[in-house]
């Protein structure tokens, strides 16, 4: 979905910007797709001005990746149907796995080199157009000039950083400098380098330029950091992130059993169980970074630019509301006999691909996780053990009937509930009665007090 | 003695002896009865209904003879615990003064915990009243020994810092009979434990939620209580309109509601309120409402039956008083303390109307003049309580027709009255009824003007003579002679008192409270003087009373057995002198020991260690901390009492 908002974006952001005759000229002259779709970005940074200097180092990469499935943007530039965008999801996912046997790949660096030869040449393109319009120029434009000149230098930026990172590649010693965790493939091991050459490299030579460069570079190296973050960690994420995420596709899984959509009102698509169990499920169509949750996924798409920054795009994609009839998707557990598989006779289809994977791994797969605290509890899902161990040994409500509950509003409403039900104060507390009789039995004292916590202990069960 | 009182009791059977005894209204004169002779003590004893028990030590018998007893109260006798449970019960004739009690005080009881309390309620099937107010130890499991009362229908829990709502629950579900409950200061309380109050106890009548964190939400709730009568909720923070506007609709029967101190209630939530309860009796609002609007004025013409209003703190205007006039004809209580903008035509227009007013709280109300006081001693015949604190324009002509008009009244507070002299004392003497009189910061009154009060207010019984320096010995010996029921007196930097004044105050037998702060010319002499005679003192404060020397302390440590509260900073009082008192006052409970030079460390731990078991209260200097053992703070720690550092 996202990319093709992106791009729709863009194309309506075009004709408005102030200084946008030019450039795009420059992308009906461009025959090639993957040209055609470059030449946009550049557009972008046109309209977007000096602000986004930190970012625009960035999309060479995605364009790199772009290139070597030039298929993919196609259809997705052209075709609205979010179907092939999961399917190229997967695609996505199968090259990055077959690609994880090889530490490098002489045909990326190949793209990787033409792809540069590109570049350079469109630049050039550019300055000579700048030379030709300087001629007839007048004095007003300054400011346009002085546009032109940062872009110039951006893109040079940009190229020059791309060497470097095209080289890092071939040099394991400054790869594993950079990257402190295990890198996660190929994609990941190419992205890491000059994602750190960005901290660095682009702010000396800003230095010159004007001050309002500098925030939008501060938050450039955030997203930097936070998807350097994202990879160290990628495989257990951030744990709030974790838990968050949690709740909500429990929420959805649950939100879906009550559905009952009429069979062939949707089209189902089953995952295959090596899908279901890789660790990521979204990948960014701009530099093909893979990520667990969507919710990193947007917060990793404003670094790629302002339009991925409004709240639209931020807000969770399955809530807006879109005026043309969306075909609607669900899921099949690929298990076969499971009622979440769709040969199933009482087929009930699930609503997300979070959905599957959940499903597929607390009904199908070991338990593996055990709860460290009571030894007793064993879950699939890290997630659930986390939301478990959040409760586990912690003072449990308990009811006079017996029943526990792990909140206590839950404890108050089902005393409000049931005639005579009290809420039973636990034993732990229950300190012997301070009895300092000097007049009174001994002995009576403390059967009184036996007595007396026997019946307490008869109350709490 | 026996021979003369033989034919009375043959005349009178043990019937009309009942109905004789029961006449009898005034502790003393029942204790004059009592002591006639056996017949008459054992009528007393079968037909006493109420007991408050000041010595523990008494207790025992005290339980055997009283059979028929319905009101207990243990609030001031120290050292009840668990253990004098299991005794009371076990050891006095089969726990017979336990069946038919009905109404049980334990306020302070800190020694009771919830086996002790679990083995009453068991013993007192009938219980149908339980105060455990500043209980510090009374927490969740005291509670749930509570709520063993099946019929409890009247409980108070004020500042039972512990208990939380898993207390509250058990009670409620235990008690579901409750009318009446206060959970003042019960800060764990929260907004589940009340719903569910809300949602099991629909008998409620009465219900106290002051200063706790009351929503929105908790008025919600306590809007489905069809049978309310009386909400409190003093300074309750969290209270605002929106949750007034809940009750509009609720609380058919509501009658009394007090807002006071809810900074987040105005004058339009007030308004709702009343639009949905026209037959509120009583309104407290006493610093809420800074301003009323003119909706209110209109709202209150709806208010026919209106008892009391209390708006202290706001700003008035004549218009409200005009309005109240004219509509709220019943009025019998108002209160203005710290209003602006009540002037003598606001007041005159009210007490216009208003005739039938008892209590009139004028505190600070600085623009009052005597024209003011004439119209409300001319209109309301049957005034009782008159506050007029800091009503500086305020002069012998209004104390002349108070005097003159107003011959029920019962309680006058001048304090702070500059205008007030002894011919203005004379003129009030008329009042022959007056209960309370507080004279504090009068400075132009003198021997003469007390004299007046003594010899014609022979009633009362409290008396504020703070920092009135025209006071000597001579208005005191007038009083003693006159006033012989004066039970409360402040003396406090009376400085021309000396050990003569304190002699004739011997004389007053009733006298429980008094301050003798800074009275630097008593000696222990004249404390001995005063001790020997005035037997029921309880409260006394010494403080800076420094020429008082161990004397008159062993006379105090010898007589004054009923002393609840004593204040002894800044005395010159020696270690042996201390230990004596704090060990043989075995009824003291708060004990004030600031800046005492002349005791040792040692002095401090003995006179501590001598009280420890039944202390509550004790206020030292906080380099103390440090040096008294830790072995007797551990024990006082233990007894719930509250150590005061200064």
């Amino acid at each position: 979905m996202e990319p093709n908002d992106r791009l729709s974006l863009h194309a309506w952001a075009n004709p408005s910007s102030s200084c946008n005759g030019l450039p795009r000229k420059m992308s009906l002259e461009n025959p090639s797709f993957t040209n055609f779709n470059l030449q946009q970005q550049e557009q972008k940074w046109d309209d977007t001005s000096i602000l986004n200097y930190g970012i625009r180092i960035e999309p060479p990469f995605h364009e790199f990746n772009q290139a070597s499935e030039s298929e993919y943007l196609l259809s997705s530039t052209c075709n609205n149907q979010p179907k092939v965008l999961d399917q190229e999801d997967g695609l996505n996912n199968e090259a990055l796995q077959t690609s994880k046997s090889l530490d490098w790949d002489p045909r990326t660096m190949l793209n990787n080199l033409s792809f540069l030869e590109q570049k350079i040449h469109h630049l050039q393109d550019l300055v000579h157009l700048i030379v030709g319009r300087k001629g007839q120029a007048l004095g007003g434009h300054d400011q346009l000039v002085t546009q032109q000149q940062q872009l110039i230098t951006a893109d040079l930026t940009s190229i020059i950083v791309q060497l470097i990172s095209t080289a890092g590649s071939l040099l394991p010693s400054v790869k594993h400098k950079l990257s402190t965790g295990p890198p996660n493939g190929q994609l990941g091991e190419l992205l890491f380098p000059p994602l750190a050459g960005m901290n660095c490299v682009p702010q000396p030579q800003h230095g010159s330029g004007s001050i309002a460069v500098q925030p939008q570079c501060v938050t450039g190296s955030k997203v930097s950091d936070q998807c350097n973050q994202m990879d160290v960690t990628g495989n257990c994420g951030t744990e709030q992130n974790l838990s968050i995420e949690e709740h909500e596709m429990k929420e959805e899984e649950d939100a879906d059993e009550g559905e009952n959509l009429p069979p062939g009102s949707y089209d189902i698509l089953q995952l295959e169980k090596e899908e279901i169990l890789a660790p990521h499920t979204h990948f960014c169509t701009i530099c093909g970074k893979g990520f667990k949750r969507d919710a990193n996924l947007r917060m990793h798409m404003r670094g790629h630019g302002d339009e991925y920054k409004t709240p639209a795009a931020l807000a969770k994609p399955n809530k807006e509301s879109s005026s043309e009839p969306v075909i609607i998707k669900r899921y099949s557990c690929p298990f076969a006999g499971c009622k979440r598989n769709k040969d199933h006779k009482k087929f009930q289809p699930l609503k997300t691909i979070l959905c599957v994977k959940n499903h597929y791994k607390r009904t199908h797969c070991d338990k593996s996780y055990i709860c460290s605290r009571c030894n007793t509890k064993k879950f699939s899902v890290m997630a659930d053990l986390k939301t478990h161990e959040k409760h586990c040994g912690k003072d449990k409500w308990l009811c006079s009937c017996g029943t526990t509950f792990s909140r206590k509003d839950k404890l108050f409403g089902h005393i409000a509930l049931f005639q005579g039900h009290t809420p039973a104060i636990p034993l732990e507390e229950t300190k012997g009665p301070s009895v300092s009789c000097d007049k009174m039995d001994g002995n009576e004292a403390s059967n009184k007090s036996g007595k007396h916590k026997f019946q307490l202990w008869l109350q709490c069960w | 003695m026996s021979t003369q009182s033989t034919p009375i009791l043959s005349v009178l059977t043990e019937d009309l002896l009942i109905r004789v005894n029961e006449k009898l209204v005034q502790d003393s004169d029942r204790k004059i009865w009592r002591l006639i002779c056996k017949e008459f003590h054992r009528v007393d004893s079968i037909t006493r209904k109420t007991l408050r028990v000041l010595h523990v030590e008494f207790l025992l018998t005290l339980l055997k003879n009283y059979t028929n007893l319905h009101t207990l109260d243990l609030s001031v006798c120290p050292c009840i615990e668990d253990g004098t449970i299991t005794l009371l019960l076990h050891r006095v004739g089969h726990s017979m003064w336990a069946r038919n009690l009905k109404v049980l005080n334990l306020s302070r009881a800190n020694g009771l915990k919830f086996s002790g309390l679990e083995m009453l309620v068991g013993a007192c099937k009938g219980l149908e009243s339980v105060d455990v107010s500043y209980c510090c130890g009374f927490g969740d499991r005291e509670a749930a020994a509570i709520s063993g009362c099946g019929g409890l229908k009247e409980l108070r829990m004020d500042k039972c810092l512990g208990v939380s709502d898993v207390g509250l629950a058990k009670i409620v579900v235990g008690c579901g009979r409750l009318e009446m409950l206060s959970l003042k200061w019960c800060m764990e309380i929260s907004y589940l434990g009340v719903e569910l109050l809300c949602k099991k106890c629909l008998e409620l009548k009465f219900l106290d939620v002051s200063y706790l964190k009351v929503t929105s939400d908790w008025l919600r709730s306590i809007a489905a209580l069809s049978k309310l009568e009386d909400l409190a909720m003093v300074g309750c923070p969290l209270v605002n309109d929106v949750g007034l506007q809940f009750l509009e609709n609720g609380c058919p029967l509501l009658q009394k509601i007090d807002v006071s101190r809810c900074d987040c209630v105005s004058s339009s939530g007030l308004t709702a309120l009343i639009r949905g309860h026209n037959g509120l009796l009583q309104i407290d609002a006493g610093y809420a409402i800074a301003e009323f609007s003119g909706n209110f004025v209109e709202c209150m013409q709806e208010l026919k039956n209106l008892n009391a209003i209390i708006i202290d703190g706001a700003r008035v205007s004549d218009t409200i008083f005009q309005t109240i006039s004219s509509n709220c004809k019943s009025l019998i209580e108002i209160g203005l303390s710290k209003c602006t903008g009540v002037t003598n035509m606001g007041i005159m227009q009210l007490v216009s109307g208003c005739v039938n007013l008892k209590t009139i709280n004028l505190t600070c109300c600085r623009s009052i003049t005597d024209a003011a006081i004439s119209a409300i001693a001319d209109s309301c015949r049957n005034l009782l309580r008159l506050k007029l604190e800091s009503c500086n324009m305020v002069t012998e002509k209004s104390l002349g027709h108070l005097g003159l008009h107003c011959a029920l009244l019962e309680e006058l507070d001048l304090t702070d009255c500059f205008g007030v002299n002894d011919r203005g004392l004379e003129r009030l003497s008329r009042c022959s009824r007056l209960l309370c009189l507080k004279l504090g910061l009068c400075t132009n009154i003198s021997d003469t003007g007390l004299f007046y009060i003594a010899s014609n207010c022979s009633q009362l019984h409290e008396l504020d003579l703070y920092r009135c320096m025209g006071i000597g010995d001579d208005g005191l010996a007038a009083l003693s002679s006159g006033c012989k029921k004066l039970r409360k007196l402040n003396l406090s930097y009376c400085f021309e008192v000396t050990d003569k004044g304190m002699k004739s105050l011997g004389y007053l037998e009733e006298l429980s409270d008094l301050e003798l702060r800074a009275l630097d010319k008593i000696t222990g002499a004249g404390l001995a003087a005063l001790v020997t005679r005035c037997k029921r003192l309880a409260y006394l404060d010494l403080k800076y009373c420094t020429r008082v020397d161990d004397t008159g302390f062993w006379a105090l440590a010898y007589y004054s057995r009923n002393l609840r509260q004593i204040n002894l900073s800044y005395c010159s009082i020696t270690d042996m002198a201390l230990c004596m008192l704090m060990g043989n006052l075995t009824r003291l409970q708060d004990a004030d020991l600031v800046q005492l030079t002349n005791v040792t460390v040692q002095g401090f731990d003995l006179a501590l260690r001598a009280c420890c078991v039944r202390i509550k209260k004790v206020k030292l200097v906080a380099a103390l901390g440090s040096l008294i053992s830790s072995e007797v703070l551990g024990i006082l720690h233990a007894r719930g009492c509250r150590i005061r550092w200064d």
